[in-house]
């Protein structure tokens, strides 16, 4: 019964990066219609995506952070 | 605790020289190892570039690395922190530098198979973070004074606004003591404990005396060395990431809201 319902709150802490997904997505599709608009700034925007990416991805890896806790630690 | 062929395995604290002092538990453990073995190579590194009074004027490949680096943090501090003099901003840039070699070469340590992720542990992160956000602090009330506390209050605010919005300044300000450490340690701990456990897939496929599953253990050994790229460039980038942050935050606290 414990073991059960812990791993379905594991499963369940892993919806977390749906909204990491939308977040990684909408920071690439603006750095595209930014470079689509203004080419000349395609370098200087890079940089800015890959910084926004990195803060992106490490609010998402909390997801697999609390699923690995869950499944792992309690007992 | 930690139960043994579990992903966290590997995170486990274990005493090699056992030492107490008093009720203080002081031993020597394989977070202090690995960080002195970090910080000799890094010292031994830059030791060894800056030979002869300074290295050559024609960089080999490892003064190069030296001087990459070397460059990279104070073009940081320059974008980030405005509204002060170099000569100021030179001030700060020691710490930031310490700050983003530690990460640099603390994260991508922890990749190499067998050895000890020092900043995957949430006390250390906390630690560094923490300390850094009471350094911040002290560097914002030396330079504004008590007009430092106007950073919980943007100008033009009407009155009847102020509690609220007092709160909902110092909240967050507060809470990036813990934020940047969070952010670092579940970076590492969740990418190193999913290579661990798709490279668990592999062997436990290759050691089920199974054709089938013999023929598919490519499929989870190659996920893991796809997985093994992007792990580095993670723990790289959350170096740059920590680093910026931390300009961001001395911004706040020189220039308060401006």
């Amino acid at each position: 019964m414990l073991e059960g319902a812990k791993s379905m709150g594991a499963g369940a802490a892993t919806i977390a990066s749906a909204g990491a997904a939308v977040g990684i997505g909408n920071v690439f599709s603006s750095l595209i219609h930014s470079v689509a608009r203004n080419p000349s700034l395609a370098k200087q925007s890079f940089g800015y995506a890959i910084l926004g990416f990195a803060l992106t991805e490490a609010i998402a890896s909390f997801a697999p952070m609390m699923a690995f806790l869950i499944s792992s630690v309690f007992r | 605790m930690i139960t043994p062929n579990s992903p966290l395995e590997q995170f486990a604290i274990l005493p090699l020289i056992p030492m107490n002092i008093g009720n203080l538990y002081f031993s020597f453990t394989n977070p202090s190892l690995f960080m002195l073995l970090t910080l000799s190579l890094v010292l031994l590194l830059v030791h060894f570039v800056t030979k002869n009074g300074g290295g050559n004027s024609v960089p080999n490949a490892w003064q190069s690395l030296v001087e990459l680096i070397y460059d990279f943090v104070p073009n940081l501090v320059n974008e980030q922190i405005g509204g002060l003099s170099g000569n100021v901003k030179q001030k700060f840039f020691p710490r930031i530098s310490v700050t983003f070699t530690f990460s640099l070469f603390r994260n991508p340590q922890g990749m190499i198979p067998y050895s000890f992720t020092v900043t995957s542990h949430f006390l250390i992160t906390l630690g560094l973070s923490f300390s850094i956000f009471i350094g911040i602090t002290i560097v914002g009330f030396q330079r504004n004074g008590l007009h430092f506390l106007s950073l919980s209050l943007p100008a033009g605010v009407p009155l009847p606004l102020a509690p609220f919005l007092v709160l909902l300044e110092l909240i967050p300000h507060c809470f990036r003591a813990l934020s940047s450490g969070i952010r670092l340690f579940a970076n590492m701990m969740a990418g190193h404990s999913s290579v661990k456990i798709l490279s668990g897939f592999a062997w436990t496929m290759l050691c089920m005396n199974d054709i089938f599953f013999f023929i598919g253990d490519p499929g989870p050994l190659f996920i893991v060395l796809a997985l093994t790229g992007p792990e580095l460039g993670v723990a790289i980038s959350q170096a740059h990431v920590s680093t910026i942050s931390i300009c961001i935050y001395l911004n706040d606290a020189t220039n308060l809201h401006q």
